[in-house]
């Protein structure tokens, strides 16, 4: 009689055939999210191959896809981790650590000697992307490692380098900005795997030593010769830091990474089989199975759908009538020329675009415009200038900047306020809804919420935790269906049904999205489905807001995602169904309501009666400016060392920095650029200095009681001394 | 410090643990986690680690007592100051960590003393404290330890009259120049940089002051300004009941949070309030939106940062910060104006009329 031991992975099917202790017959293949298909063929194949007989072999499934397949074949299901353990333990009596690393989950098993035996402790993780194999794989995807160069990526001597170990997408952007500072792939690559073992010991030992033996099982671990290289390291070193008596032996081999060790849930599976009652797991053939491929899938597929974004033609008439109106233009051509007077000028410089808008005194609309930004802040604002300037306004009564350039320009172009973003979208939605409660804007990148309450912000969610919930993963799926984004929202109200695709990790949705196609979900109704996961996405997974009835009842929707409707009425049906009278708008100046809220912000700065510091059309256009960019511009801050650009602008009364290592005269102000986050700002220690200095007089003159606890708590001298 | 010296230990061989930070987590707390899912608990882990592994001077004894009640300014007026009790059970279960394998302390020759004590009942701490330290310092007799205990309460009343004090400089300092400053409604160990991110001295940068509730100066004559009409309206009975907004009084650092609340909606010159809680506190989370209406109601500002664990958002903590600031600038002077139209005349911190 043969024993069979399937494991159904997350990316993977593995398959052994065993008989008299023997094994007669393995394989591992990618499913490519085809579970079903995948084991359908491996049965056929272990049919004629192995002669796996119906109505007489034994057959057993693990994994976390064979829930579902292995009553179809007669099969018993046995949960992944018993498997593990029972191979381990029957062919690895000295093993007291095990890691397997899946495609989308990371399991560590414990194994303590007791009195009688070995007991064990078992930790699993399967919600995150953070710490398994996708982690690595997405990410040398996207660096063109292929499949057989990363399995040889070396760790050890490697330089490291900070990769976000608790998202896939964040360590991909880290990868992003690590290649554009021309750091070598392949230690970036040895960063990743750095990452993965970080995260599986911070997260998944729960105050266990891994001692060893030590086993490392799964696809990545045995692979990857890099991972293994770091699970040596740090392995390794936490022993010596523990004092674990090693015996004698060289750490390097007590960790074991066996020839099968993507088979040990197989083999674990049959192991158990073996103990079992002979009436159990019979193998009833395939044709269950295949029945399902072909057919039973597809039937299902209509009974579990949601019904689709819109509820009928009437739903979809409401809708249409509602919100899809078009964008109440700006004053054009005559109605400019004949305004008189000084006007309010508000630039938002983004990090893809800088716009400017023209508020008449009475905060009407004049005008706006937009350029893409080219990397040089001083280029950007000097295109936008012209702009305004060509379109005939030449009065400047005030100048506010909003953005990241905000501060970078405010001297260079005389502007009378920088205005944090927070603060100039809400000015811009109170001036247009002065009711307005909620503020949700959905960029391509980001996704930012803001409450506001007594006419101010009061809590405001800023998604940099996790990718989830933006609009850049809509535009991906729409150009993987070769649809254009302005086709979008019409293609995705035809669908009549929809498949619920899982809120959260952007990794995981991807594969999600897959499986759904592969049901027989068309490109139209998975985009549907896409534009519904998203509000939920945006308010539970990355704004982390339950309650939104307590946010208030006016939500104003902005941010370029909000141009597709398809995602308007997600959101409008999401937002109503959690709080029922809540009035739902669109931002009818949607992109520009951080320039229009710059605006009324030097509008307010205005009526205090003081001149605009413009430094004028002339002034910018004519700017005299010097780019820099060389060894002394390095960033030292962090190993990323981002190769900054110095922009030097010739300002009269500037101070100019003679302490810096790329000096500047008097009459010179610097701006930087090419940065990757804030600190990048700051020049190097020597501006450092100059900063924290200013910092302490600001901060004897403003105490601060927590300072004065802290010093005074902790002095190391007698009562009776601190009394006197 | 009041009690170790009133015990005879020399000043320089107190060793306190740093401040908490990320890097002392991740040289000496790592593998070392126990299950809690209160973020300044774990850190605990690594100051341990630190004061076990980290000290160039031998330590004989590691000293972290399991504190049952506070003794809170509220004592008295509420109906407990009892502490939290996952930060009570602290001790008991970082120490898992510790012993779970191997005996850490052991190892490093550090006796581990964990008093259990209840700093608001002072007629029982002396025993408490002399039964779990005779061992650890042979010869101790009760007598001594009661001395020390007094030692030790005196310390701290004087450390705190002391910060209050400051507080009250601070606030005569706002009120006679009409400048705003800020309150910091939070728990204790948010002052420690590691788990509160210093973020309120992003603010303090800006030029504005800032005041922590739990020094909140509680002078006679500022209570009396500040309270006294509710307790002629028999609202409540003292300047220090808080029944009118919290009846279930019996969680120290929580009553204090809501006495909090109503104090800064009460002294004109606090424009704004800065809430600060750690990731999912349970302690906290039904406080939020009392606080919140409480202060808010006033017209002073209010802002929270929740959720709060190990690392600093920077991003996000300076566009808050921006945020708050552009609005104090704009509205400090109002909502001063207008709070101090709300309160009674004979504001102690202002000459009189």
């Amino acid at each position: 009689m043969k024993f069979v031991g399937v494991d159904v992975g997350s990316t993977t099917v593995k398959a052994v055939v065993m008989e008299d202790g023997k094994v007669g017959w393995q394989d591992y293949q990618r499913h490519n999210t085809r579970q079903a298909e995948k084991v359908l063929e491996f049965l056929a194949r272990m049919e004629t191959e192995a002669g796996l007989a119906v109505g007489q072999d034994r057959v057993f499934f693990t994994g976390s896809g064979a829930g579902f397949i292995a009553p179809q074949v007669g099969a018993k299901l046995i949960q992944e981790v018993v498997a593990v353990a029972a191979c381990v333990e029957r062919q690895h009596p000295d093993v007291r650590f095990v890691s397997e690393i899946g495609g989308e989950d990371m399991k560590t098993i414990f194994f303590t000697a007791t009195g009688t035996g070995r007991s064990k402790q078992v930790y699993m993780q399967s919600a995150c992307s953070g710490g398994t194999g996708t982690f690595i794989e997405k990410t040398a995807r996207k660096l063109q490692v292929p499949g057989e160069r990363l399995a040889e990526l070396p760790y050890a001597g490697m330089a490291l380098h900070k990769v976000s170990s608790k998202c896939g997408i964040f360590a991909e952007t880290d990868a992003n900005t690590l290649v554009k500072t021309g750091v070598p792939v392949e230690e970036i690559i040895a960063s990743l795997f750095e990452a993965v073992v970080y995260q599986n010991l911070a997260t998944l030992t729960k105050g266990n030593t891994p001692a060893p033996e030590v086993l490392l099982l799964g696809g990545p671990n045995l692979f990857f010769k890099g991972l293994q290289e770091a699970w040596r390291h740090h392995l390794a070193k936490l022993w010596s830091q523990r004092k674990l008596d090693l015996g004698g032996r060289e750490p390097a081999s007590l960790i074991n990474i066996p020839a099968e060790a993507l088979y040990y849930a197989c083999l674990g599976c049959i192991e158990i089989g073996q103990g079992e009652k002979p009436e159990i797991g019979i193998y009833q053939g395939s044709d269950k199975l295949k029945w399902w491929v072909e057919e039973g899938q597809h039937e299902a597929k209509a009974k579990e759908g949601a019904r689709g974004l819109v509820a009928g033609a009437g739903d979809l008439a409401t809708f249409v009538s509602e919100y899809v109106k078009p964008v109440p233009p700006c004053h054009v051509g005559d109605s400019r020329a004949q305004h008189v007077g000084a006007v309010l000028l508000g630039c938002d410089f983004g990090s893809t675009t800088a716009k400017a808008v023209v508020l008449s005194a009475d905060r009407e609309l004049l005008f706006s415009c937009y350029a893409l930004s080219k990397g040089n802040p001083i280029e950007d604002a000097q295109s936008l200038f012209q702009q305004v300037r060509e379109a005939g306004f030449t009065d400047v009564g005030a100048l506010a900047l909003t953005g990241y350039g905000k501060d970078l320009l405010k001297d260079v172009l005389g502007a009378d306020m920088g205005v944090v973003e927070t603060v100039a979208h809400a000015t811009a939605a109170l001036h247009f809804y002065p009711d307005a409660d909620v503020i949700c804007d959905v960029g391509g990148t980001d996704v930012k919420i803001m409450i506001l309450r007594q006419g101010t912000v009061a809590d405001f969610r800023l998604n940099s935790q996790c990718s989830s919930g933006n609009g850049a993963f809509l535009q991906g799926v729409a150009e993987r269906y070769n649809i254009k984004l302005e086709a979008y929202a019409d293609r995705a109200f035809e669908a009549k049904a929809m498949p619920s695709l899982t809120m959260g990790c952007g990794v995981f949705l991807q594969s999600d999205i897959v499986n759904q196609q592969r049901k027989g979900w068309s490109a139209e109704e998975i985009m549907a489905a896409l534009a519904a996961v998203l509000p939920v996405n945006v308010w539970i997974y990355a704004g982390q807001l339950q309650n939104l009835r307590a946010a208030g009842r006016k939500f104003i929707l902005q941010g370029g995602t909000h141009r597709n409707m398809a995602v308007v009425k997600a959101q409008v049906d999401f937002i109503r169904g959690k709080v029922p009278d809540a009035e739902v708008v669109l931002h009818p100046y949607s992109g520009e309501a951080g320039a229009i809220g710059a605006a009324l912000c030097a509008g307010d700065w205005r009526t205090r009666g003081e001149t605009s510091h413009f430094r004028g059309f002339e002034t910018i256009a004519a700017l005299t400016y010097t780019t820099t960019t060389s060894a002394g511009t390095v960033c030292k801050w962090c190993p990323i060392n981002c190769t900054r650009t110095f922009i030097d602008v010739q300002l009269p009364g500037a101070k100019g920095r003679e302490w810096s290592k790329v000096p500047l005269a008097p009459g010179w102000e610097r701006v930087i650029s090419g940065n990757s986050c804030p600190k990048g700002l700051v020049e190097d220690v020597n501006e450092m200095r100059v900063v924290k200095a200013k910092l302490e007089e600001v901060k004897r003159e403003y105490p601060n009681v927590a300072e004065m606890v802290r010093k005074d708590a902790f002095r190391r001298v007698s009562a009776a001394a601190v009394a006197e | 410090m009041g009690f170790l010296t009133a015990l005879g230990v020399d000043p320089r061989n107190v060793v306190f643990s740093s401040d908490t930070s990320e890097e002392q987590g991740r040289q000496f707390g790592k593998g070392r986690g126990t299950v809690d899912c209160c973020y300044p608990v774990k850190c605990i882990s690594g100051h341990y680690g630190e004061l076990v592994f980290g000290q160039k001077q031998k330590l004989d004894i590691l000293l972290s007592p399991m504190i049952y009640n506070l003794p809170s300014f509220l004592s008295g007026h509420v109906a407990k100051s009892l502490t939290c009790p996952r930060v009570m059970a602290a001790p008991e279960n970082i120490k898992a960590g510790f012993i779970k394998e191997q005996d850490a302390f052991a190892e490093a020759g550090i006796q581990y003393v964990t008093p259990f004590v209840s700093l608001d009942e002072p007629l029982l701490v002396p025993k408490q404290l002399f039964e779990t330290m005779r061992e650890a310092l042979p010869g101790l007799t009760y007598e001594e330890t009661g001395r020390a205990v007094e030692a030790g309460f005196r310390a701290l009343r004087d450390f705190s009259h002391r910060l209050r004090k400051k507080s009250r400089e601070v606030l005569e300092w706002c009120a006679r120049e009409n400048r705003a400053c800020l309150m910091v409604i939070a728990r204790p160990y948010h002052m420690d940089p590691g788990i509160g991110h210093e973020i309120e001295v992003d603010l303090q940068a800006y030029g504005y002051p800032i005041l922590w509730m739990q020094y909140f100066p509680i002078d006679d004559d500022l209570m009396q300004w500040a309270f006294g009409e509710d307790i002629r309206a028999g609202h409540i009975k003292s300047a220090f009941d808080i029944r009118d907004v919290w009846p279930s009084s019996y969680s120290s650092n929580t009553n204090e949070i809501l006495w909090g609340a109503k104090v800064a909606a009460r002294i004109p010159w606090i424009a704004c309030v800065v809430r600060m809680s750690s990731y999912e506190c349970g302690m906290d989370q039904p406080t939020y939106t009392p606080v919140q209406q409480i202060v808010e109601r006033s017209g002073t500002l209010f802002f929270s940062f929740q959720d709060l664990d190990s690392t600093k958002p920077s991003g996000s903590v300076k566009i808050r910060v921006e945020t708050i600031t552009h609005y104090l600038e704009k509205y400090a002077g109002t909502i001063i104006a207008k709070k101090k139209a709300a309160m009674p005349a004979g504001c102690p911190f202002l000459p009189a009329a």
